[in-house]
């Protein structure tokens, strides 16, 4: 006789049922299929592979509410977190929910939508293509943020059209009484020929604990062209699970930047499937983590076709007792010759007890492929910190610089001014907390 | 201005004793040459007096302009106006040359109650500066010495001290790697920033450098001492004769250990 071993699901970590009050028949129906595979799919634990060195118990530890049953305070003033170049761009998100008031969408092209999805719900694009992109086997969070959402982004750009702006998709969350979860979702369609820059932040206003699961599912189609800058700045008590997912037609780019800087724990799973030949895409990442912070990134940059060219460079500064964890798969599919990919991590590690664990993964089929990667774990050099010092910076000053100019590549990559500058200052902040 | 009194120091917490009781001084307006052959800690000296943490000083005391600053940070001396040409400059990639010097510059200066630059006054000031050393503009936006050829980062060394401007310099092996066409830049550029109120102490192993920059005092190091002071000639001496000719003597006259 066997004996079957319950194992727990998502819900074990949930006050009350996932519901969701999406009015839109089609968001109900992903709501629906979201709960089948939460029921059926058990929560994950270390004796899963992709999720060996994950300690999970921010989530397992806790029960986390629904927002309306969690108290949460007022969202006060924000402005101090709007982007300059984004001032008539951007929608506001406070704990998942969309906040017309604060949101402003002024001055775009023609037939550009930059919305919200209930609103937007017999928008031919939503009703095509919202869920179809998300694609994880196997998974509970994809699956929750499924069964729970109700609203959130869309981004529609017509063909031929470029929007100038960056467009800036800002989700707040605030002090609560109790740990709540909220699921953001953003679709984002760019037709052929389309271009436009997505700056998408997550701000913790307080430090409290609450479980933030975005799905971001971006189609792209012949030609089109996105830059997707990704900041992470959670309350240092939240968990952060991420789904962010781009499949691309032919001569399609998407480019993405993911800044960790904030939550206890942050588990970001970014894929891009290639679903036409020459493409071209970047998953790039910046970590800054200290404190227990756990960072997690297991990437999939899948190849199907020939002719991609694809980045990734992932870079980590670990301190304290932060832990890092990097799984980057990169697969080429049988046919999918004159790939050229480029993956590499590079680590600077702080401190003694600060941990590191990195893995890249090459499923290769085809023959005909450049395939780069590689992995470096280092520490500031102590002849480097001298030289800076022997010149009369401070060795705080010195270390600060040392870990900019480490940082630097990612954050050049940003494009927009005010991110450059905000994440200047983010490193900086986080290099003055090393010599508290 | 300099004053080493009695200097033994050791690798931080090993029992390497290299200095061995160096005593040195320096006045405003001197040139010094230190010359010995490899391995004798004549790098080791400039570092333990710019401050290097690497280093423990076990006896004796370092007086600059009055001041002990045997437990001084590296920082705090260079504000105080020391400055060491390294033997090996660093490569610090990512940082350019420019942002290090400005902000090495206004530290100085914030220290000294003096008044900072803002970054348009700065491109002025240092630009001037990029004549001393007949340096390109490229070279201030490029990341410290990555990349370098060996000549352009013992350069670099020289046009940093140019911008600092500092009242007591180590120019540690600044003459190695250099061609004879770049040797003239270098030795140019140091003569023009020599002035009655600063000193110069040149670390080298030949006496090539100092024939373009002359000093004023010339020692010998060799086993962690300084073990012989002189004029001009005794480098002429050395480098007709060499060190071992040199100890011999030192040790028919029972003065080397
Ligand atoms: N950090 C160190 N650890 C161990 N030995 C050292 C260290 N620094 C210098 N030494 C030793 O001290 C001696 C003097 O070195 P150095 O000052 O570089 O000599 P020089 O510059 O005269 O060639 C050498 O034997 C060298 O190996
Ligand atoms: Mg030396």
């Amino acid at each position: 006789m066997s004996e079957v071993i319950q194992r727990d699901t998502m819900l074990s970590y949930i006050t009350g049922s996932v519901e969701s009050s999406a009015e839109s028949v089609a968001i109900r129906a992903i709501n629906e299929r979201g709960r089948e595979d939460l029921e059926k799919t058990p929560f994950p634990t270390r004796k899963d592979e992709d999720w060996r060195f994950v300690d999970l118990k921010s989530i397992t530890k806790s029960q986390f509410c629904k927002l309306e049953e969690a108290n949460a305070a007022d969202v006060g003033d924000i402005s101090e977190h709007y982007l300059p170049e984004a001032m008539n761009c951007r929608l506001v998100f406070v704990n998942g929910v969309y906040n017309e008031e604060l949101s402003s969408v002024e001055d775009l092209p023609n037939n550009v939508i930059v919305g919200n999805l209930a609103a937007n719900a017999d928008n031919n694009s939503v009703k095509e293509h919202l869920g179809t992109i998300t694609n994880y086997d196997d998974d509970v969070f994809a699956p929750f943020n499924d069964a729970a959402f109700t609203d959130g982004a869309f981004i529609y750009v017509p063909e031929e059209t470029v929007v100038r702006t960056p467009i800036h998709i800002l989700n707040v969350f605030t002090d609560a009484e109790k740990a709540f979860y909220a699921t953001p979702r953003l679709l984002y369609v760019g037709e052929m020929f389309s271009k436009s820059t997505i700056i998408e932040e997550h701000i913790g206003l307080a430090d409290n604990q609450y479980l933030n699961v975005p799905v971001t599912e971006f189609k792209m189609f012949t030609g089109s062209n996105v830059h997707h800058a990704r900041i992470q700045r959670d309350s240092k008590n939240a968990s952060h699970v991420s789904r962010p997912i781009a499949i691309l037609d032919k001569n399609a780019e998407y480019h993405s930047y993911t800044i960790c800087l904030g939550a206890k724990l942050f588990r970001n799973d970014p894929r891009v499937i290639q679903n036409a030949e020459e493409v071209n895409f970047t998953v790039d990442g910046l970590v800054l983590i200290d404190g227990n912070q756990i960072a997690d990134t297991h990437s999939i940059m899948d190849h199907r076709f020939a002719h991609a060219g694809s980045h990734q460079l992932h870079k980590v500064v670990v301190n304290d007792s932060a832990h890092s964890v990097f799984n980057g798969k990169i697969f080429v599919a049988k046919d999918a010759q004159k790939i050229d990919s480029f993956q590499e991590n590079r680590n600077l590690l702080l401190s003694e007890n600060g941990k590191v664990n990195t893995k890249p993964q090459l499923e290769i089929f085809a023959d005909d492929v450049l395939c780069s990667h590689g992995a470096t774990i280092g520490q500031l050099q102590d002849e480097e910190v001298f030289y800076l010092q022997s010149r009369g910076l401070t060795e705080q000053k010195s270390r600060e610089l040392l870990v900019y100019a480490f940082a630097l590549e990612s954050v050049e990559s940003m494009e927009v001014e005010s991110v450059e500058k905000l994440l200047l200052s983010e490193v900086i902040e986080y290099t003055n907390r090393d010599n508290k | 201005m300099l004053e080493i009194k009695n200097l033994h120091a050791s690798v931080e917490g090993e029992d390497i004793e290299i200095l061995k009781g160096v005593n040195l001084k320096v006045n405003a307006g001197e040139i010094h040459a230190i010359m010995g052959p490899n391995g004798s800690g004549k790098s080791t000296l400039a570092k333990v007096v710019s401050g290097h943490p690497e280093y423990e000083v076990t006896q004796g005391e370092i007086l600059f302009n009055g001041e002990d600053i045997t437990e001084l940070d590296a920082d705090e001396r260079a504000h105080m106006g020391l400055f060491l040409a390294f033997q090996y400059p660093v490569e610090v990639p990512g940082i350019t040359n420019k942002t290090l010097l400005r902000e090495a510059y206004n530290t100085i200066a914030r220290a000294n109650d003096r008044e900072e630059l803002d970054p348009l006054e700065f491109e002025d000031y240092i630009t001037e500066k990029l004549d001393v050393i007949e340096m390109k503009d490229q070279f201030l936006s490029r990341s410290i010495n990555t990349g370098f050829s060996g000549g352009e980062k013992k350069k670099n060394e020289i046009f940093q001290m140019a911008v600092l401007n500092p009242v007591l310099s180590f120019l540690d092996e600044t003459d190695s790697g250099l061609d004879i066409d770049a040797l003239k830049v270098v030795s140019d550029g140091v003569n023009k920033i020599a002035n009655s109120e600063n000193a110069i102490v040149m670390i080298t192993h030949y006496q090539r450098l100092l024939n373009y920059i002359k000093p004023d005092h010339v020692h010998v190091m060799m086993a962690g001492k300084l073990i012989k002071s002189g004029g001009f000639e005794l480098a002429e001496e050395l480098e007709a004769n060499g060190y071992d000719a040199l100890e011999k003597e030192l040790v028919l006259n029972g003065e080397a250990q």
